[in-house]
């Protein structure tokens, strides 16, 4: 068996008399990349929190490295666990290099590490520049590089590319999976079905506090329904046909009458099976 | 909490030394008492209490506020939430951010004997009543930094703390109620000035430095009830 990193049983929380996770079971095994997908007010970050200790569970058992989650507060083990949130700040006077500089110290590691850590996140040559003159992403990057210049083995982050430009947060993505390839679990969550798809071996759908689905992106993608396929002809029209024989044979005889411009196979997204089951889109 | 890092007290002392000398708000704060007390040396006040007056205003200005707005700072843009989530232990933040703002509070009060040209009776007994001062106005400022949600929250918690603690000997002449006036006698600010007065004419004072160790050790442990309690927040 593998091991497992992170092991939820019947996990409630709730706010007052508001629930915001009603019983929800996972487990993430070593070396795992997972993601929780969901519309805001799903319980994305309550999860973190509880997985991190930051607010106690109302009931359920949460167990981190195979430990009641909330004794999680121990110098040995903290240096395991990296965490990026929106409620992490940075001191806005200090400069880059200052604020990575006090995580190096507290975490123990050595200097040359916040140059490789500002390379991944691609803000080398703003070291010396205070965080309060940063974009709204570039903090997000430093916080990121923060979460990371100890290499944890278990990493958590909170929509890491929210505030993000496409390049770069196929920039960060590609450094994640590195990352990831050198032994980090991570557990991440986001709005975005592509990033989702892009780095994550699982995905778990949350609506309402409450796991919809949890696979792969592969099997949830085919639970959507099987892909159509569109055909573009010379007289601009279009047409769908299914992947089956009588879809082939349309499309044989498109081809063969010299009609085909282009052919476009429509893969159901997560999206669609987010809509499908929840009726809600992200 | 089990380990005590003097490493990880020196990384969160120099963070918070970093962040001082770009700190104009607690920079002013600081040289507040020194400019009274450089006024109080240019008019040549030479009455004790006048003169031991911006001591004690630099022990509650620099001790009290500057901690509580450092306390209080890490809480609004919740960098305090990022350091608890790092190997670092609340001992060690408190503890590493106390020791920045004592020995700015002791230079504050160096620079306030100076200037106002207090003459300094029995430095040991008078450097060991400024030690006790330091433990209580540093936990005073801890506490209150934490039971405000914001920089701007502290001046005003604070505010009725300084009158206090700070001012209560400036008003002693209006008040004629006894009962208050005996209460008065037991503040901290009136037993570090009956401390020094006796230092220099001196008659006893263990008294006194026994009822300011008492207020100092209540302090502390009010600050760690209250942040036990709000610990979950
Ligand atoms: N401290 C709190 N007090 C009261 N209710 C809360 C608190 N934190 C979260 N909630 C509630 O719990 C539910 C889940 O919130 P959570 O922040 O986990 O959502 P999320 O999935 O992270 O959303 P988003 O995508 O907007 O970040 C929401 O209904 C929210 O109102
Ligand atoms: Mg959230």
């Amino acid at each position: 068996m593998m091991e497992q990193i992170i092991e939820v049983n019947n996990l409630v929380k709730s706010f007052g008399d508001k629930p915001a996770l009603k019983n929800v079971d996972f487990c993430v095994r070593k070396g795992e990349t997972i993601g929780f997908l969901g519309p805001s007010g799903s319980g994305k970050t309550t999860t973190i929190k509880i997985l991190t200790a930051q607010l106690a569970a109302t009931a359920g058992d949460v167990r981190v490295f195979g430990e009641p989650a909330h004794l999680l507060k121990d110098p040995a083990r903290m240096k395991k666990i990296g965490i990026l949130t929106d409620n992490s700040g940075l001191y806005d006077r200090l400069t880059v290099q200052d604020n990575l500089a006090l995580y190096a110290d507290l975490y123990g590691v050595r200097k040359e590490r916040i140059r490789e850590v500002l390379a991944m996140v691609n803000l080398l040559g703003e070291e010396r520049t205070p965080v309060k003159k940063l974009s709204k992403g570039m903090k997000q990057r430093v916080t990121l590089a923060r979460a990371i210049l100890h290499k944890p083995a278990l990493l958590f982050l909170d929509e890491p590319t929210s505030a993000l430009d496409p390049t770069t947060t196929k920039q960060i993505h590609e450094g994640l999976r590195e990352l990831n390839r050198e032994g980090t679990t991570i557990f991440l969550t986001t709005h975005d079905m592509d990033e989702a798809e892009a780095l994550c071996d699982r995905v778990a759908f949350l609506h309402d506090g409450e796991i919809k689905l949890f696979d792969t992106p592969q099997n949830l993608r085919t639970m959507s329904g099987s892909p159509t396929i569109s055909l573009l002809l010379k007289d601009k029209t279009t047409v769908t046909v299914e992947p089956d024989e009588s879809g082939a044979a349309a499309i044989a005889g498109y081809m063969a009458s010299g009609n085909l411009l282009t052919i476009h196979s429509n893969e159901p997204t997560l999206g669609d099976l987010f809509v499908q089951l929840t009726g809600r889109n992200l | 909490m089990t380990s005590f890092s003097i490493k990880r007290v020196n990384a969160i002392f120099v963070k918070d030394w970093k962040d001082l000398q770009r700190n104009s708000y607690v920079l002013f704060t600081l040289a507040l008492p020194l400019f009274f007390a450089a006024w109080l040396g240019r008019i040549g006040e030479d009455s004790a209490e006048m003169i031991a007056f911006p001591i004690v205003f630099a022990l509650v200005i620099a001790g009290a506020f500057v901690q509580a707005a450092m306390v209080a700072e890490e809480k609004e843009k919740n960098t305090l939430r990022g350091l608890l989530l790092s190997p670092a232990s609340v001992t060690e933040v408190f503890v590493g951010k106390s020791l920045l703002s004592g020995i700015m509070t002791v230079a504050v009060v160096t620079g306030c004997i100076w200037l106002a040209e207090f003459k300094v009776p029995s430095l040991p007994l008078f450097a060991l009543s400024i030690v006790i001062a330091l433990v209580l106005f540093l936990a005073i400022g801890t506490l209150l930094g934490l039971l405000s949600r914001t920089v701007m929250e502290t001046s005003i918690i604070g505010m009725p703390v300084m009158l206090i603690f700070g001012m209560s000997s400036m008003f002693k002449s209006m008040i004629t109620n006894e009962t208050i006036l005996t209460v008065l006698d037991y503040l901290p600010n009136e037993l570090l000035m009956k401390i020094w007065s006796g230092l220099e004419s001196g008659s006893f004072v263990g008294e006194s430095f026994l009822i300011l160790t008492v207020w100092a050790l209540v302090s502390v442990a009010a600050t760690v009830v209250v942040y036990r309690k709000r610990r979950m927040d």
